[in-house]
């Protein structure tokens, strides 16, 4: 497993690390909506989803990429961290044969409390560096001696 | 185009359910590990807290849990829900979903029939575990209309609480879906 990452290592501006995904094909599509049991036509049905809808081709779910950004950023959080809060907007449209690149950037780090509040700028790129899902992110981390982060997490901890 | 200018969507009724809040809801049946194993493996996340019990047993959660994000997809279809959604599949406008936003929240008398996810705000808790079910309450907070290039947009803002059976809060959600 990755390596504590403690308040003290981190910088505004530093990049945590890319997590990449794809090639994403249909098959990764499917198997991710027959997963959820999301039986939307726009993720298997190519005539419904370019005829119907209109859309460039069948799309890579929207629920599929917000857990993509969870992942990268809890990876990096660790099991002695915390993703506390994500927000981010569904603005571009993906599509098979793309590869996605989340990604995340220091933009603040605060003490609160006996606990690092970390907050960062994130996304979700293609291979072309075009930028589908904008968002922004806060992740709690310990101080370097300090005590763990609580969980269940509250946020009353900070305080 | 005028005209549709002219449509406002925010009637009497539509204000009416602005803050309904839903009754907790409890998912059909418990976290399982195979649901949770096709949910990881359809990520693509391999993290050994959702599959490796000596693992998971050394971590602060205690035992094997399920991806932070995993609650917003426990309300599936229950086991004696004998409507088919399906069952609507031949029309060729049928999309595959159905107008509910939320199990327990009154239907919106919007004639709208596209809908688009706007995104979410999320803060978390804790990981469901496997084995407990999740409960769920939701709120529209906020029902507002934007006139969009193509006409008018109406803003559907709803708040979604989890927390697992035995109380403990799992996640917190604000989704923004937008009817056009």
């Amino acid at each position: 497993m990755a390596e504590t990452v403690y308040f003290e290592n981190v910088a505004i501006g530093d990049d945590i690390p890319v997590l990449t995904k794809g090639p994403m094909t249909t098959a990764h599509i499917v198997r991710w909506s027959a997963a959820m049991e999301n039986w939307h036509k726009i993720h298997y049905d190519w005539r419904y989803a370019t005829e119907h809808d209109g859309l460039p081709d069948v799309l890579i779910n929207g629920s599929w990429k917000q857990h993509v950004l969870a992942q990268v950023l809890s990876d990096w959080a660790g099991e002695t961290g915390w993703l506390w809060k994500m927000n981010f907007q569904y603005r571009g449209m993906n599509i098979p044969g793309d590869t996605l690149f989340a990604w995340g950037r220091i933009t603040g780090k605060n003490q609160r409390g006996n606990y690092g509040v970390i907050e960062l700028e994130i996304g979700l790129k293609d291979q072309n560096g075009k930028e589908g899902s904008p968002g922004t992110a806060t992740v709690v981390l310990p101080l370097r001696g300090g005590p763990a982060v609580p969980y269940p997490f509250d946020p009353a901890a900070l305080n | 185009m005028a005209f549709d200018e002219l449509v406002n969507h925010i009637t009497p009724e539509v204000r009416a359910v602005i803050g309904a809040r839903s009754d907790w809801q409890e998912a059909p049946h418990p976290v399982e590990a195979s649901e949770v194993r096709r949910f990881f493996q359809a990520l693509m996340d391999p993290n050994p807290r959702y599959w490796d019990d000596e693992h998971a047993a050394g971590t602060r959660y205690g035992a094997l849990v399920a991806p932070p994000g995993f609650p917003v997809h426990a309300f599936r279809r229950p086991a004696d829900e004998l409507n088919d959604s399906l069952a609507a599949a031949g029309d060729p406008d049928f999309d595959g979903l159905s107008r509910a936003m939320r199990p327990g929240l009154p239907k919106l008398p919007i004639p709208l029939s596209g809908i688009l996810n706007g995104g979410y705000e999320y803060e978390f808790y804790s990981y469901p575990k496997v084995g407990e079910r999740i409960q769920c309450r939701s709120a529209y907070l906020d029902i507002y209309q934007k006139q969009g290039k193509a006409g008018p947009m109406v803003m559907v803002v709803i708040e979604d609480e989890y927390r697992a059976a035995d109380g403990r809060p799992l996640l917190k959600s604000l989704n923004t879906m937008i009817m056009r």
